[in-house]
């Protein structure tokens, strides 16, 4: 299995691949409480990154990881994930009304 | 296969994680879904109206399986809703294992003498 050591790279190589083909990717995490152990896997079912990790501030990370997928997945792969950080929360919602589509 | 609102599936998630903390493992997939067919999601490409896609969140702990759908609208407050239930399960992983070593190794020390 490709485990990556780097938790930077893992970030990028997995938003990379998941902007290629946004309908065949997915992000899977296996936590087990017993081993202590966290299992990050994003694959498009022909490439498989991989990053596992036992310590609690990769958990943090995973965090801002989860919200970056989330923005990809629901607005699209073309979403400006460069806003998700801390702020994105404050800004976003006042902004969402000028955003919406519907209106 | 349980498909739930994200609000009961955030329940029965933290129950999933309660449930699993001796032994086994909670396994939690992300994958954007407009949720329907392949045939529905064509017919309406070709007739140039916008797919809507939602992130679909599927959790299991090997014997059973729940999900749900998070829209756009749904994401900010699922999102750190989620990131809650997370922080609260994942105790077991480690802190700043070479500051607690050289904490530990002093404290056995101290109770050694």
């Amino acid at each position: 299995m490709v485990y990556i050591t780097s938790w930077d790279e893992f970030v990028d190589r997995s938003v990379q691949l998941f902007r290629a083909d946004p309908t065949s990717s997915r992000y899977v995490m296996k936590y087990r409480h017993c081993d202590g152990k966290l299992v990050l896997k994003v694959t498009d079912n022909r490439e498989c990154l991989k990053y596992k990790t036992d310590q609690a501030q990769d958990a943090k990370k995973m965090e801002k990881l989860n919200n970056i997928f989330f923005v990809l997945m629901t607005k699209g792969p073309d979403a400006d994930i460069t806003e998700v950080t801390s702020k994105e929360q404050g800004e976003a919602q006042p902004a969402k009304r000028g955003r919406g589509r519907k209106q | 296969m349980v498909l739930l609102q994200p609000d009961p599936f955030l329940n029965e998630l933290t129950s999933m994680y309660e449930r699993n903390t001796e032994k086994g493992s909670v396994w939690v997939t992300f994958k954007r879904s407009s949720m329907k067919s392949k045939a529905t999601r064509n017919k309406m490409a070709s007739a140039g109206e916008i797919v809507e896609y939602t992130c679909l969140v599927r959790a299991t702990d090997g014997k059973k399986t729940i999900s749900t759908s998070v829209s756009a609208k749904d994401q900010q407050r699922f999102q750190a809703s989620y990131a809650t239930v997370l922080k609260a399960h994942m105790s077991k992983l480690k802190k700043r294992e070479r500051k607690e070593r050289k904490k530990a190794a002093e404290g056995d020390k101290k109770t050694k003498e």
